[in-house]
């Protein structure tokens, strides 16, 4: 049921893993998301980019696996960064405040560049 | 077996495995330990703000209380930096093991106690309040203690409205319109409350905002298989739940049975909770006996099960969930909203009810059947062309999920707290721009 409710895609952009979501990050799907979510941190990719523009509902677990996220990449010394345009889901971030907390960008490609080009400079 | 029917025989607690929820409270609080610096920067960021709730709370038994928990654990799950407060509304004389958030007791007969309390709040450091407003709750003329709170409240309020009558008597009338003159918002949970507070009472329609009942969060199970957790695997399940009392008209849907079951035998109503603990106190379990005398004069006693407890959530859902048709066939065309009905939307259940305010709006578009008051006949009716129909029973469950995801309480909480922040934001703005006319 879980897949069902939510769907992560995954592809690569300029080095950096896009996890594409599709329908709702919650209580029920959480686990699958942070399963995700480690497993691209475990393969050697601490820096990811999240895109929410698909994702209908977002609660509070799903804001919480997310921080959880975010705190696994920084250990490893990546960073989350987030593509979310769907207006419900982007009004949670912004009442609560957490957009401040996760770098948002209005495309994919926008948040692998700025991402990729973090990695080149932790490397020089 | 007892005369309240095979339910009572498994009347242990049952519970659907909702999943465990791991907050972003527990999130940061692990961060607190795990990574300070992180932690700082989430606390920073965050959004805060302090509500505090007046309304009847639990472990009283009654529909706002529940309302009134389930709103705000919502919205705490947003604010993992702030604290709310409760003011919980009593009778004198009532003991109620009320948890440690309820700061305050509000005796309901007493003028002086909601003065009382709203000066507390006045004194605190609590950024907006919510009203939950239902005239019984509060004590004088229709409840006009209410605005002796509001009146002595500094603080800004924010209305919840759980009745809005379309003809009041003056003094429901005046407590109503007066309720919102003294909030900044008055929130409704229909349009048709919007349209009928402005059309009856004059409220401005800015000043009214409408927000869904929340439910519970649920993604849909097959009803078979929790059926057969239940024992009834090969039954029909027809339910209706909630505190029993006569205004519900659960004899019409028994007697809607009779006519159901000549066709399909195995079919079961449910009649799931407790007689309201007012009513019990007025005429004991008159009207529940009155029901049970209907099932025994029909002669569907196999047909019929009642369970005569408070049900906790996790049950509530279970049932549901094994329900394949839902009934409110409540008598009192004015109800403006309905706990239990938007529940069983939220779980996608096929619905049938009569046309009171709330269920006319949410069962449009197709989302339910809607069938004459005191009508077995249209009842029985509606019922066996939702059996006879599965293609049409799965179209309405699919409408009805789909509405009744948006109203999950995680997304109703957030309705609210962006209410309060502007609320509160606008009181401050005002609050300092007095304090600068008053340097100059």
């Amino acid at each position: 049921m879980m897949e069902m409710d939510l769907r992560i895609d995954t592809r690569m952009v300029e080095g950096i893993p896009i996890l594409h979501l599709s329908g709702e990050v919650d209580a029920y799907t959480c686990p699958f998301f942070r399963e995700a979510m480690l497993d691209t941190i475990e393969n050697g990719s601490p820096s990811m980019v999240i895109n929410m523009d698909d994702v209908e509902y977002i609660d509070s677990s799903g804001l919480g696996t997310l921080v959880g996220g975010l705190k696994r990449a920084s250990e490893k010394g990546g960073k989350i960064a987030l593509v979310c345009n769907a207006p419900q889901v982007r009004k949670v971030f912004e009442i609560t405040g957490l957009e401040k907390v996760f770098a948002m960008f209005e495309t994919e490609e926008e948040a692998a560049n700025n991402l990729a080009s973090l990695a080149k400079e932790n490397q020089a | 077996m007892s005369k309240e029917g095979i339910l009572e025989k498994t009347a242990a607690p049952v519970h659907l495995e909702i999943p465990e929820e791991y907050e972003l409270r527990d999130e940061i609080s692990d961060l607190k330990k795990s990574d300070s610096e992180l932690f700082t920067i989430i606390k920073e960021s965050m959004n805060k703000i302090k509500p505090a709730y007046i309304s009847t709370y639990p472990p009283t038994e009654c529909g706002i209380a529940t309302f009134t928990r389930d709103l705000l654990t919502s919205v705490q799950k947003y604010m993992p930096f702030s604290r709310p407060v409760v003011l919980a509304i009593k009778r004198a004389g009532e003991i109620e093991p009320y948890g440690r958030i309820v700061k305050r007791q509000v005796l309901r007969d007493d003028r002086q106690s909601f003065i009382d309390a709203a000066e507390y709040l006045n004194k605190s450091s609590v950024d907006v309040v919510s009203v939950q407003h239902e005239y019984g709750i509060y004590g004088g003329v229709e409840g006009e203690y209410v605005l002796d709170f509001l009146r002595a409240l500094k603080k800004p309020a924010v209305a919840t409205l759980h009745t809005v009558l379309s003809n009041p008597n003056p003094d429901q009338k005046r407590v109503l319109q007066e309720l919102a003159e003294l909030c900044k918002v008055v929130v409704v949970m229909v349009r048709t409350g919007r349209q009928i507070l402005m059309d009856v009472y004059g409220i401005p329609s800015k000043k009214i905002t409408v927000i869904h009942h929340g439910v519970p969060n649920v993604h849909r199970v097959s009803s078979s298989s929790v059926k057969r957790t239940l024992g009834i695997a090969d039954r029909q399940a027809i339910s209706t739940f909630g505190l029993i009392s006569r205004g519900k008209g659960i004899e019409f849907a028994i007697e809607a049975m009779a006519k159901v079951v000549k066709k399909y035998p195995n079919a079961l109503y449910l009649v799931l909770g407790e007689t309201h603990p007012g009513v019990r106190a007025w005429e004991g379990e008159s009207y529940r006996n009155f029901l049970l005398e209907t099932v025994n004069r029909l002669g569907i006693s196999n047909n019929i099960a009642f369970n005569n407890r408070f049900l906790s959530l996790s049950e509530l859902v279970k049932y549901l969930c094994a329900t394949d048709i839902y009934i409110t066939p409540y008598l009192n065309k004015d109800q403006i909203v309905s706990g239990t009905l938007a529940y069983a939307l939220g779980c996608g259940k096929a619905i049938i009810s009569t046309p009171y305010l709330y269920a006319e709006e949410v069962l449009a578009d197709g989302r339910g059947m809607l069938v004459d008051f005191k009508s077995p006949d249209a009842i029985a009716d509606a019922i066996l062309y939702l059996l006879d129909n599965p293609d049409k029973k799965q179209d309405m469950e699919d409408k009805a999920y789909k509405f009744g995801r948006r109203t999950a309480w995680f997304n109703v909480a957030i309705d609210y707290l962006d209410l309060f922040h502007r609320v509160a934001e606008a009181h401050k703005e005002r609050a300092a721009s007095v304090g600068r006319e008053s340097n100059k």
